[in-house]
């Protein structure tokens, strides 16, 4: 207890074991626990809520006011943890003042005869503000769809359950659920709360394999397992770039430590002596060059093929002619291993968040059970590619910032097409999902990390909603998913029908809403941006436009299903509400929806009390005044004014603004609000005043309805392009060990085997002299040989035997020449 | 040497041949007390192998973290050698077994233990014992099974335990014919090819390294002894050498022990290094001064280098087939998924949770220091040789429909880590990626060794109910067997490299070392995570999940195969969880090892 108060950050390790432990005991406890295991893991998860909530009240309390101040301490922190294997003390030197931080070792490498490591992996653990926000997020709604799935699972808790889409009846499964639940929230918290890219690793994969297990929880479908293998599989090519990411790191930091990779990898705000450093937070490319006295330095240089290393000692450049010379014997590594690094590791987030072009698992992965749909595939997991990509971000170099600006925007864009013409509606919300994680991967790339996390954290709250929003449905409904058979609900389940509809007013980005203060973020961000590097135009371009999208078919969603006349007797008749332990969660979820991003003024939306919060956890050498490293992206001069949030005076825009007074916020909310508008207005008069025909756009459109129904045909071009090839390749190894290697190796045989006979030929006939009769005698050794394997065998070991004093003088009578 | 180490690790090696005995004792129709009498060899052997370790975890705390190049297995054996010379008292722990056997060729009984050594044996008492739990089910001929069993026990603790290179060569032969025998006659319908495609296979190994041995011995090693002389700060090495030769009076010293050729080899690989350095750099600078240094390092090497480059290049590749084919190395591989498939469950678990073990075991032991320069010669060739297995091993596992097959082939897959985790020689200022490397590899053969062993068992299990091995016809078990479902989900997941489960860290470590030496490979190991992957989640998915009613009612896994199964679920787990357990102990060996050999070639 004494610990907890002392170090903070033992609470959320708590927090992270609490949902461990309860899968421990229902993995051991099994079946037998019933729906107690069910209360059990329920118990485990609130707790951890519970603590999360003491550890934000602690950390609101203890943390610094000002800005930067954290990353500058975190480095220091992190220096501190590495001085001793669990260093939860070193904190008396600051108090409690977050980040709180420590680490034990796991594995290490020794120096001869020393007891400091050569190299260690740990396990560890760092809280910052992210780290605070998250764990509120995902024990909230974690928490929430624990409780929903006492209610959505119940008929589990039979002895027998019949599923119908497999035709099968079989046990129920109530605790595996929830073990895997509470496994999947260990592995996730402990995701969020490592302090190293190694442990991140290992919780990226536990993740992994607990969405695995549960998209395949009704494993007796066979789509059911196609779609687990299916997401682990594509996780896994992404996850290979991970590991390349980290080999890389390794390589040059020596450390997995989060904090330790970004004080090597860019310059220190002041050097050893307290000097300040021309290029502090940054990356310092440079040329490695000879003077004439014959001295060789670095030279600071924009397009140098050397980034500098920052370890140990280090010391101001000097200032030569405009440019800044480093030290030469200070470490450097190749500037292309740095963004290989990086897109190592954004790899993995494009797995992770399923983005471009590893998309195709997320929509199959609804084969799940609703509430995992809602809590792993839609709020939590997918968005630990957004979190890390968030939390390594000053390890992405300009250019892969670029990258993950372009992936973003092409995914956010390509999914919402494909969500206009799907008629499942957990699809439907997949898609946007997939779409919504590309506006937050955007975000991030254009250098807004405030407002790609800030949209994490609001599009889990409503994209849970909507999906546990869905799951009432589809419960209410008997397991009917499409959309077409639906119509009218709203008469029938009122609350699930409100609920959902203040999540899909959230995702539309309707002003007071949560999605309309972390879209609009978005827009401004990209924007200012766009304004900047006017050739990148289309980072602007394409979410605008997608959020209309966005509008249309989440109306679309909502329309078809509650609104209109009933298009299915039989499911309609049937219908009915769910109990309170399904829509309680849903009426607090949908409260949060709404006022997760308030702020002391909610109709400003500049004014959210959540973005405030994560902007002071803004990484330090993300200078958002300034937008920095993005204005590298457009290699203009570094010292013109440029705006992040503003824009530059030079931009293309600026006059606009000038003469109508008007700010970006204004310009990127204005536009935001009417493409949305537009979408909203489209999806009316389709699916309610019925003014446009969208059966007679399916016609006109042939064409580009085939072309969306088939998901652009990224499935059929990866069966082409790696499935089947990986099927080849590995027939052609059998066959290369079948006929190949085994036919030399029986033919070698085959071929001793004469030899042998040949010799027993030989031998008898010496003996004997009689050569007229070895042909009778070499068919019946031959046919003794084939029949006794002893016989054989000697005949092998004679052989090899002779074989191997041969060689063996042999080798002795060349090792004598050799001398 | 002290008496109750003698007692202890001859024990440890012996038991389960006294047990073999016993057994022929126990007259027909008895076959239920055979059976209990061989599980109890294995048992007293497992319990022994604890007692060793904890003498082992002794031994490392009295020499400390500040003396740990004292603790290494060739620094003790010395001292212990000097300490007998001198008539003092043997220290009471130094693990180290050596009495004179066949005086006149100076064979010794000579055994010892170091973790890497220590972590293998361990492995083998385990698997031993649940492989015989595994063997209740063995009808035909029990007495012979239990002898033949019992016998190929001793042979594999020896093999771990020796030191003495004549004695190793016997230990290994001998674990030969006994896997000959539970191959070919307790075996399935191919089990005669098999048995005798094994049987050839090995033996043509085995005559490899024999010839290596012969040559190794035949070196004369009294050069060595006048240059350890020269040296001030190899005190101890000249004494030993001084007492062969002194012992030898006048004749040429030959030697069979392993620690004291791995000294000629070091040695002659320094010697190998100061004479390519001096060479280039009197080639590329012709100066009088470098030409002389030249003449100096070369007359050095001329009269001290026992150990040729060629002769080592030659030995090395020799001991390399040998032990590739044990492990095994594509090309050399076909013999495993044959004698897999025909092989009896628990000699399946035998053979790929253990016998695999020994290529990679006398790689280290053996063919690495003993020819150091060689290997880092070779030691592109042999990552190659590496990366290959990993990556055709993973394909042609995707391609089977045989259960057995595939895990056979995910062996060959997965012993690739072992061999380019081995041979990631990245020179002694990089030192800790060839580490990380080597602790890789070890720990992948122990993480093999049981996720292995825990799959063929599995397999295994399935045999005895459904009678056929055909992927393609099973499906649904997770539904008629749940528990046995589960416990072959984690080892499965295991093999499959899920962190948290023993399969990653060695793999891990492995790439981690990789990296540093060549990324071309590690890029391809890493990549391969995604085809092993695929074919295990697709292995499971055609057992495990789907729906089939002919396997409705299948009876669940039983008490018996539970005492199997469970253990090695749970060593599964912990040593991926918490690999420090092993670590702790092992890893200053293979560090030690490392440093010494990368110390060897590297130019002071």
């Amino acid at each position: 207890m004494h610990d907890l108060i002392a170090d903070p950050g033992l609470l959320y390790v708590t927090a992270t074991v609490l949902p461990l432990v309860s899968f421990v005991l229902l993995f051991v406890g099994g079946r037998r626990w019933g729906r107690w295991g069910a209360y059990l893991a329920c118990a485990a998860i609130i707790g951890s809520f519970v603590l999360s909530v003491v550890g934000f009240g602690i950390y609101v309390q203890t943390a610094p006011h000002h800005e930067h101040s954290q990353t500058a301490a975190a480095s220091q922190g992190a220096g501190h943890a590495h001085a001793g294997a669990h260093s939860p003390a070193t904190e008396t030197t600051r108090g409690i003042q977050p980040p709180w931080s420590g680490s034990i070792y796991w594995a290490v490498v020794h120096y001869l005869g020393e007891s400091e490591p050569a190299a260690a992996l740990r396990l560890g653990y760092y809280v910052d503000g992210l780290t605070v926000a998250m764990f509120l997020m995902i024990t909230l709604v974690a928490s929430s769809i624990h409780i929903y799935s006492l209610g959505y699972m119940a008929e589990e808790q039979e002895e027998w359950v019949e599923d119908h889409q497999a035709h099968v009846r079989r046990r129920g499964r109530f605790t595996r659920f929830f073990m895997y639940l509470s496994l999947f929230c260990f592995s996730m918290l402990n995701l969020v709360l490592a302090d190293n890219l190694f442990q991140i690793f290992i919780s990226w994969e536990l993740v992994g394999i607990c969405s695995y297990l549960l998209i395949g929880y009704y494993y007796e479908r066979r789509s059911a397992a196609n779609a687990a293998n299916k997401a682990f599989i594509t996780n896994r090519v992404g996850d290979a770039g991970f590991i390349v990411g980290l080999l890389i790191l390794w390589t040059y930091v020596g450390d997995f430590n989060v904090q330790h990779v970004f004080d090597t990898v860019r310059s220190p705000a002041v050097d050893s002596h307290g000097e300040p450093m021309p290029q502090g937070r940054q990356f310092v490319r440079v040329t490695a060059e000879v003077d004439s006295d014959g001295h060789r330095y670095y030279r600071a240089d924009d397009q140098g093929d050397q980034v500098l290393l920052f370890r140990g000692h280090v010391h101001a450049p000097e200032k030569v002619q405009d440019t800044w010379h480093y030290e030469a014997d200070m470490p450097t590594m190749p500037y292309w291993l740095l963004v290989v690094a990086g897109i190592g590791l954004f790899l993995g987030c494009v797995g992770k968040s399923a983005q471009f072009p590893l998309h195709v698992w997320l929509p199959d992965a609804m084969e799940g059970p609703t509430p995992v749909s809602a809590l792993i595939h839609a709020a939590t997991m997918v968005a630990a590619g957004v979190y890390l990509v968030g939390r390594v971000f000053p390890v992405f170099v300009p250019d892969v910032l670029l990258l993950i600006a372009y992936t973003g925007g092409l995914t956010l864009f390509v999914a919402a097409t494909i969500a206009i013409v799907q008629t499942d509606i957990k699809r439907v919300l997949a898609y946007s999902t997939v779409s919504q994680l590309g506006y937050m991967m955007l975000a991030l790339g254009v250098g807004g990390w405030v407002a790609g996390l800030f949209h994490l954290l609001t599009h889990a709250f409503f994209k849970a909603l909507l999906f546990l929003c869905s799951g009432s449905v589809i419960y209410g409904c008997h397991h009917e998913q499409d959309m077409l058979r639906m119509g009218g609900l709203y008469a029938r389940m009122k609350i699930t029908a409100w609920t959902m509809l203040v999540g899909v007013l959230a995702i539309a980005g309707t002003p007071l809403f949560s999605g309309w203060y972390s879209k609009d973020a978005i827009l401004v961000q990209a924007l200012s941006f766009v304004s900047l590097n006017p050739r990148h135009f289309l980072l602007f371009l394409l979410p605008l436009l997608t959020a209309g999208i966005t509008a249309f078919y989440m109306f679309r969603l909502w329309l078809l299903t509650f609104a209109g006349e009933p298009r299915d007797r039989h499911v309609f008749e049937h219908a009915h509400e769910s109990p309170w332990v399904m829509t309680g969660p849903l009426v607090l979820l949908a409260f949060f929806s709404v006022v997760v991003a308030w702020g002391p003024n909610p109709f400003d939306v500049q004014g959210s009390w959540l973005e405030h919060f994560l902007h002071q956890g803004q990484p330090a050498t993300l200078d958002h005044e300034k937008g920095y490293e993005l204005a590298v992206v457009a290699s203009q001069a570094a010292t013109r004014e440029r705006g992040g949030n503003y824009l530059a005076r030079d931009s293309w825009l600026y006059p606009l603004f000038e003469k109508a007074a008007l700010g970006p916020h204004d310009l990127a909310g204005a536009l935001g609000l009417l493409v949305a508008a537009i979408g909203t207005l489209l999806a009316l008069g389709v699916y309610y005043w019925r003014v446009l025909d969208a059966e007679e756009a399916r016609r006109q459109f042939a064409r580009v309805h085939a072309f969306l129904m088939e998901k652009w045909y990224f499935d059929a071009l990866y069966s082409v392009a790696v499935v089947r090839p990986a099927g080849v390749v590995a027939r052609a190894c059998r066959w290369f060990d079948l006929y190949v290697i085994d036919g030399i190796v029986d033919n070698a045989a085959r071929a001793t085997v004469r030899l042998s006979q040949w010799d027993g030929r030989f031998d008898l006939g010496i003996v004997d002299g009689l050569v007229n009769l070895t042909a009778d005698i070499v068919y019946a050794v031959g046919r003794s040989l084939r029949a006794v394997q002893t016989g054989l065998l000697r005949n092998y070991i004679l052989f090899l035997a002779v074989a191997a004093v041969g060689l063996f003088a042999l080798l002795s009578y060349l090792m004598a020449l050799a001398g | 040497m002290n008496i109750p180490d003698v007692w202890l690790l001859t024990l440890i090696i012996f038991v389960p041949s006294l047990f073999a005995l016993l057994v022929l004792l126990i007259p027909r129709g008895q076959e239920e007390w055979m059976r209990w009498t061989a599980l109890f060899g294995t048992l007293l052997t497992l319990v022994l192998t604890l007692f060793l370790l904890i003498d082992y975890l002794n031994l490392q705390d009295h020499y400390g973290t500040a003396h740990r190049d004292r603790a290494l297995l060739g620094a003790r054996a010395d001292e212990d050698l000097l300490l007998a010379a001198t008539h003092q008292p043997a220290r009471s722990d130094d693990l180290i077994v050596r009495i004179p056997w066949i005086e006149r060729f100076h064979i010794e009984y000579f055994l010892g233990v170091d973790g890497i050594s220590m972590s293998l044996v361990l492995l083998t008492s385990v698997v031993s014992f649940l492989a015989m739990i595994a063997s209740w089910n063995i009808e035909r001929y029990v007495k012979g099974y239990c002898v033949l069993f019992l016998i190929l026990e001793t042979g594999m603790l020896g093999t771990f335990l020796a030191l003495d290179l004549f004695l190793f060569y016997i230990f290994w032969e001998v674990m030969l014919l006994p896997m000959y025998f539970l191959i070919g006659i307790w075996g399935g319908p191919r089990r005669e090819y098999a048995a005798i495609k094994f049987f050839l296979y090995t033996l043509l190994g085995s005559v490899l390294i024999l010839l290596a041995i012969l040559g190794f011995y035949f070196t004369d090693l009294r050069p060595l002894a006048e240059y350890f002389k020269t040296h001030p700060q190899a005190q101890q090495e000249a004494q030993v050498l001084d007492r062969l030769v002194q012992r030898a009076r006048g004749a040429a010293v030959n030697t069979f022990d392993i620690l004291l050729l791995h000294k000629v080899g070091r040695e002659s690989a320094r010697l190998e290094a100061l004479y390519q350095e001096a060479k280039s750099s009197a080639e590329k600078t012709p100066s009088v001064e470098n030409q002389k240094k030249l003449e100096e390092v070369s007359a050095l090497r001329q009269k001290y280098q026992l150990f040729s480059r060629d002769f080592q290049v030659i030995m090395f590749i020799l001991l390399f087939i040998g032990f590739a084919i044990k492990v095994p190395v594509f090309p050399f591989h076909t013999w495993l998924p044959d004698a897999h498939v025909e092989a009896p469950t628990p000699i399946s678990m035998i053979l790929a949770g253990i016998l695999l073990k020994m290529g990679g075991y006398g790689l280290l032991r053996i063919a690495y220091p003993i020819c150091p320069w060689a290997a880092y010669e070779l030691a592109w060739w042999l990552g190659l040789f590496g990366v290959i297995n990993i990556v055709y091993g993973a394909f042609a596992a995707m391609a089977q429909s045989d259960f057995k097959k595939l895990v056979a082939y995910s062996s060959i897959s997965h012993m690739g880590y072992v061999v380019l985790g081995i041979a990631v020689w990245t020179g002694l200022d990089r030192f800790q990626y060839w580490s990380w490397g080597m602790n890789g590899a070890m720990y992948q053969m122990l993480a093999h060794g049981i996720t292995s062993a825990g799959m063929f068992f599995l397999v295994g299990v399935i045999y005895d109910r459904v009678h056929h091995r055909d992927l393609n016809a099973l499906g649904g078990l997770n539904n008629s067997m749940p528990l046995y479902s589960g416990l072959s989900a984690v080892i499965f997941f295991g093999a499959m490299g899920l962190p948290g489960l023993c399969g990653f860290v060695g793999e891990f470590f492995t790439v981690l070392g990789t990296w540093n030496f060549d990324r071309v490979y590690a890029f391809l190991a890493a990549m391969t995570v995604v085809v092993t992957a695929g074919y295990i989640l697709w292995t499971i998915q055609r057992v495990y999940l789907g729906n089939n009613p002919r396997y409705e009612g299948l009876p669940e896994i039983d008490a018996r195969e539970l005492t199997v199964a469970i253990p090695l679920v749970v060593l599964t787990v912990v040593l991926g969880v918490w690999p420090p357990l092993v670590l702790e102990w092992m890893e200053p060996s293979v560090t030690g090892l490392v440093r010494q050999l990368a110390a060897a070639v590297a130019i002071p």
